[in-house]
């Protein structure tokens, strides 16, 4: 049985009025002992993921199962005891407060956890000499480096041993020479009864994975021949956050690129015709479809094709001097 | 949750220093203003508790006891001194008068039989004994032997007594019934009241029997606006001491969203992280009025009559310093129980 199970996993959220689905309907299942990879681009749901399973936000739909445990219907209490109990979370920024120092810091999830104050300082130097940060217990985290902040944070993660520890960018303010030793310290977190995801976009951490989760759709790398599409009035092509790797030139017909506002409106941004193109930046760029691209009132015909496909085409188009 | 509320304390102790600074100065000059309200108040007692009357009798239509502004002869104080339940009568002179020293001093003037009701407790020198001689009343920069004209009359100060202002910490003059009729009402045999001893169960016709607490009322009366606007400033005082606390604090809480954000993220109870806050806010304002103490002190040294703040004062200080903690606390607890703890996913 998976240690952690997502079902049908749908987030969406308002952004400058209009709505974004960055994950959407997302099947994933992860083992204990796990170290697995968020990959993708900015944008791409990373982090908006970890959250969901950090339950610091309530998914439009689906569930996230963590061992016996429905995540996404915690409310209240519970969500706080889970969050405190249930999951560790290594930040992008670090977030350790500045004013406290290395110990207290990590002192604060077992003191919120009514641990004794004996009890807290002894798990929390435990930790620190674990990440190797046993002599700067008592600095504080301006006067660390990045590295030594990271640990600090790892450390505050794991103070009440959780089976899940989610790290969120956990390289991106190191160095090459202080990435090493977090890196050894997260690929040793995952052992049997816990699990770790990562998210990332650095590559330098996927030898460490057991399980890569690829957020960002990848465009085939292989040759494609050009598809005709053909769609009745009204009838959608893509809809927006879908994958997207193909570019479209209409034939006959018109394609109406409309945008989902939050308060489930459409906006109309343009209006397609014949000899005309759209759809290339979600390939270019790896990202997701920003608008719906629908029919309009009559029959519509569509080349789509690959992005080389297409910068192949509009090369031979060009006017030659 | 105690050590992050005195870490930051410790981290932000700059601003706090600052804040806990002014405060303590506006604690300071309220506690001062609440000494000030209770001498004005006190003073009145005072000065009506130096006649050791039981009541005072005054014409019927007069509008008040202690500041009459009508007169009765003062030969009826006779008639009312022989009345069923009067043990004692005396007729007196209740008025103002101006003192022509280096800088003209406005003063009370009392008038009073000399040995009978009204004598104050002298604490240098002698009582009146006859005309012409004159007792003063603290704030006024006699001494004893001096000599000068009030009113077209010689008077010589013959001693000195502590206290009795009144009317706002207007120094007093005593001096006898003779000479006060003299420069009140050219010398015609008058008197404002006549204060007794006993219960008169009868008075002669017009005449009516004022209580004690009633003579104390009238005074009061005439320094109501006073109190009610130092009052009014006092409250000012203390909404400012609000607005400078709760600035520092918000200010603090504006700095910590993240660590707001990021304690909620890993399931430190809110209420822990509110609780800190207003610790913080009641620290500040508890030790804003502590230094209020000694800053009082030297700001009562520019008083021109003495405040008067005992233990009730210094409760009330410390009473107002918490409410003002957890009223300054608030806007920062709103920004706290606001903070998604999402935020903490965002990037530095």
């Amino acid at each position: 049985m998976p240690f952690i199970t997502v079902r049908d996993l749908t987030i969406e959220y308002s952004s400058g009025g209009y709505a974004v689905r960055p994950i959407d309907k997302l099947n994933l299942d992860l083992q204990s002992g796990e170290l697995v990879l968020l990959l993708g681009a900015s944008g791409s749901g990373k982090t908006t993921l970890l959250s969901a399973f950090a339950s610091l936000l309530t998914p439009e739909s689906g569930t996230i199962q963590v061992g016996d445990l429905d995540v996404t219907s915690l409310r209240g209490k519970e969500r706080v005891r889970y969050r405190r109990d249930g999951v560790g979370i290594v930040f992008q920024a670090f977030n350790l407060v500045p004013s406290l120092t290395a110990r207290e810091n990590v002192m604060v999830p077992l003191r919120g956890a009514r641990r004794t104050r004996s009890t807290a300082r002894r798990r929390a130097e435990e930790l620190l000499a674990m990440v190797d940060l046993g002599e700067r217990a008592r600095h504080r985290p301006a006067d660390l480096s990045g590295g030594e902040q990271q640990r600090v944070a790892i450390a505050r993660a794991l103070a009440l041993d959780p089976p899940l520890v989610l790290a969120d960018e956990p390289t991106a303010h190191l160095d090459y020479v202080q990435v090493d030793s977090v890196l050894h310290i997260l690929r040793e977190l995952a052992q049997p009864g816990r699990a770790v995801i990562v998210a990332t976009h650095d590559e330098r951490l996927l030898p460490l994975a057991d399980r890569i989760v690829e957020l960002t759709p990848r465009a085939p790398g292989e040759a494609r021949p050009p598809e005709r599409v053909l769609l009745e009035p009204g009838e959608v092509l893509f809809r927006q956050g879908d994958p997207g790797e193909l570019v479209y030139v209409v034939e006959s017909g018109a394609i109406e690129i409309v945008r989902e506002r939050a308060d489930g409106a459409e906006e109309l941004l343009d209006v397609v015709e014949p000899s005309g193109y759209f759809g290339e930046l979600a390939p270019m760029f790896g990202l997701r479809r920003s608008a719906t691209a629908r029919a309009g009132a009559e029959r519509t015909v569509l080349i789509g094709m690959t992005l080389r496909e297409f910068r192949a085409q509009r090369a031979e188009a060009a006017p030659t001097s | 949750m105690l050590t992050v509320t005195v870490r930051d304390l410790q981290y932000r102790y700059r601003r706090f220093l600052i804040g806990v600074l002014i405060t303590a100065l506006v604690f300071g000059v309220a506690f001062i203003f609440d000494g000030v309200k209770n001498a004005v108040r006190n003073e009145a007692t005072r000065i009506v508790d130096v006649f050791g009357a039981d009541a005072w009798v005054v014409t019927a239509d007069s509008p008040g006891s202690f500041l009459s502004t009508k007169v009765v002869p003062a030969s009826l104080s006779q008639q009312v001194a022989s009345s069923p339940g009067v043990e004692r009568a005396a007729p007196v002179i209740l008025g103002r008068t101006t003192l022509p020293l280096h800088s003209p001093l406005d003063v009370n003037l009392v008038g009073y039989v000399p040995r009978d009701l009204g004598a104050p407790p002298v604490t240098e020198g002698r009582e009146v004994r006859r005309p012409g001689e004159m007792v003063v009343g603290s704030g006024v920069d006699l001494d004893v032997g001096d000599r000068l004209d009030l009113s077209g009359v010689r008077v010589r100060v013959v001693g000195r007594a502590d206290g009795l202002r009144f009317l706002f910490g207007t120094p007093t003059v005593f001096v006898s019934l003779q000479d006060a009729q003299a420069m009140q009402f050219d010398g015609q045999p008058l008197a404002t009241a006549v204060p007794v001893v006993g219960k008169p169960q009868s008075l002669p016709p017009g005449l009516v029997a004022r209580s004690g607490p009633a003579a104390v009322s009238d005074l009061r009366r005439v320094i109501k606006g006073g109190i009610d606007t130092i009052d009014f400033v006092s409250l000012l005082m203390w909404l400012t001491t609000v607005g400078i606390i709760g600035s520092v604090i918000y200010l603090a809480a504006l700095e910590r969203t993240r660590d707001f954000a990021v304690l909620g993220a890993i399931g430190v109870p809110r209420r822990q992280v509110v609780g800190g806050l207003v610790l913080e806010a009641l620290f500040l304002a508890v030790l804003s009025a502590v230094l209020a103490l000694p800053i009082s002190y030297f700001v009562s040294l520019g008083l021109v009559f003495p405040a008067e703040v005992g233990a009730t004062e210094v409760f009330r200080l410390f009473a107002v310093a918490i409410v003002v903690g957890l009223l300054a606390s608030l806007a920062a607890v709103r920004k706290a129980f606001t903070a998604d703890p999402a935020l903490a996913f965002q990037g530095a």
